[in-house]
């Protein structure tokens, strides 16, 4: 049942002092105010905040001037993990083991600049996915920008707006030349749920001399008493291995095939075949001098 | 109460053959009554404002129109379905254009190809001549290798020689087995129990009758 009030709450008589002061109220001429008013007002900061001040090192524009000597210039590419192989110098006869890439249909999907979204960054899709597929806010996303639903999609980093590849334009094997070195990464292959000795290394416990039942579990999670009787934040247990991302660098392009999208890249590449590879100009190199004439037809 | 004639009561029977069939559809029960779907009525041309909000969107006025779906670009991954096989016959192409090599190792395919048991000898670019018996072929494209074994300074060596390397110049057959070995990988041939020991006489004597036959000499002193 709801609460009532009680019968000689609500006939309670009016108060004569309080219709009076409402009156008195009243009599006061308000200031009507239109439109919205803003309820925090700016008010004068305490902070010493001018035109001239240096940048603070926590702020954004700090942010994106400490990472502008390692940023690439230029985009790079989603790529597939073919396997391995080798190839041998004819000249010296030395083998050379590499990885397959191949680049399918990868294309700009959008930008992001620092006006909107604080970096500046290019979106890149590859593959295709079939409509049906995709959900109809990034259909729109793709077709708004003119581009295929696209199966793989992921963001290159570059240093400034001359790094901004047009949408839309395709980016093939050639992107790359031979020679130069390469960033390349991936997922590392799962372990699925894997125990101390396999994923931290450590050395296990003895396999007799009264050991019982723990000859591959971690001894001691950390101290007693004197150490606060805790187990320490980022104490290396057993736990899920593999499966996360992993940079190769400076890896050099050993060969590049246009026509059927390769690009070979010397040594191993984090992931297992099938898996996608993102990789861009190494940081940790000069970077590549590209031919004027692709310049000219990208400009 | 009149009473039926013994007559009629007999012919009672034939009633239900007088009455009208009817047919198993006519005498479903309701619930699997079969209505026909009722033809859509179409929406009035002109429907004011406010009854907008009652039909489904699609059929406004100013309905949102269908998103318009990009044709892919043509693809990589179609032209070069499988990149290592790509990369490997050009590979083949540049180190072993006449395809001999391959058949020498294929033995899978090739009857004249080496097999596990035979005593080989590869030369290398530099010189070098290395002989052993073949303990494994491993075909793996470019990476096609074959393991060597012998005794040097009465020490078991062997070697795993890639065959498609540039390095390796020439590869004979010196002598063949006499069975053929029922297993792919003789590591068993490591134990002393199997162990060939040095081949070197059986290559030395191959060399001379080849120097007999082509009148050449060759390279043996460089010989380890």
């Amino acid at each position: 049942m709801p609460p009532r009030l009680s019968r000689r709450l609500a006939q309670l008589p009016l108060h004569f002092g309080a219709i009076q002061a409402q009156l008195t109220t009243q009599n006061a001429v308000p200031i009507r105010a239109f439109g919205i008013r803003s309820l925090n007002p700016p008010k004068h900061s305490k902070f010493n905040d001018g035109p001239d001040l240096p940048i603070l090192k926590s702020s954004p524009a700090a942010a994106l001037e400490r990472k502008a000597n390692t940023l690439p210039l230029r985009t790079g590419a989603i790529a597939i993990k073919n396997g391995m192989t080798a190839i041998f110098d004819p000249d010296t006869g030395k083998r050379i083991p590499c990885t397959v890439l191949q680049l399918d249909r990868v294309q700009v999907i959008a930008h992001k600049t620092v006006d909107v979204h604080g970096y500046y960054a290019v979106q890149m899709g590859a593959g295709w996915k079939h409509p049906s597929n995709v959900t109809k806010a990034l259909l729109g996303h793709y077709s708004g920008q003119g581009v295929s639903p696209k199966r793989h999609v992921y963001e290159f980093r570059v240093k400034d707006r001359s790094g901004l590849l047009p949408v839309g334009e395709l980016v093939s094997a050639d992107w790359f030349q031979e020679g130069q070195y390469v960033d390349a990464r991936s997922n590392t292959k799962g372990k699925g749920f894997a125990g101390v000795m396999k994923r931290h290394g450590f050395g296990g416990q003895d396999r007799s001399h009264g050991v019982s039942l723990t000859h591959r579990s971690l001894g001691s999670a950390g101290p007693s008493q004197g150490g606060g009787s805790r187990v320490y934040p980022g104490k290396k247990m057993a736990g899920n291995m593999g499966n996360e991302q992993n940079t190769v660098q400076n890896l050099k392009i050993l060969k590049v095939d246009a026509e059927n999208g390769l690009v070979l890249v010397n040594g191993s590449v984090s992931g297992p075949k099938g898996c996608v590879v993102r990789i861009q100009d190494s940081i940790k190199k000069p970077w590549p001098k590209i031919p004027e004439t692709i310049v000219e037809a990208l400009t | 109460m009149a009473s039926f004639s013994q007559l009629t009561r007999q012919l009672g029977c034939l009633r239900l053959s007088a009455k009208p069939q009817q047919s198993a559809f006519q005498v479903r029960t309701i619930s699997t009554t079969y209505t026909p779907k009722p033809a859509a009525v179409p929406f009035p041309a002109k429907l004011p404002k406010q009854f907008l909000n009652q039909i489904p969107v699609r059929y406004h006025p100013h309905a949102p129109k269908k998103i318009k779906v990009h044709p892919p670009p043509p693809s990589a991954r179609d032209a070069c379905k499988d990149p290592i096989a790509a990369v490997r016959e050009s590979q083949l192409a540049v180190l072993d254009p006449t395809g001999e090599r391959k058949a020498l190792f294929d033995y899978r395919r090739s009857r004249r190809s080496v097999k596990v048991g035979d005593i080989v000898r590869v030369t290398f670019k530099n010189g070098d001549p290395f002989s052993g018996v073949c303990l494994s072929i491993k075909l793996q494209g470019v990476d096609t290798s074959c393991l060597l074994r012998n005794e040097l300074t009465r020490v078991g060596v062997e070697m795993s020689v890639k065959v498609f390397s540039p390095n390796v110049e020439s590869v004979e057959i010196v002598q063949r087995a006499e069975k053929r070995k029922r297993r792919a990988r003789l590591y068993y041939m490591r134990q002393p129990r199997h162990d060939m020991r040095s081949v070197e006489n059986i290559v030395s004597n191959y060399l001379r009758q080849k120097s007999a036959v082509t009148g050449q000499r060759t390279s043996y002193g460089k010989r380890r």
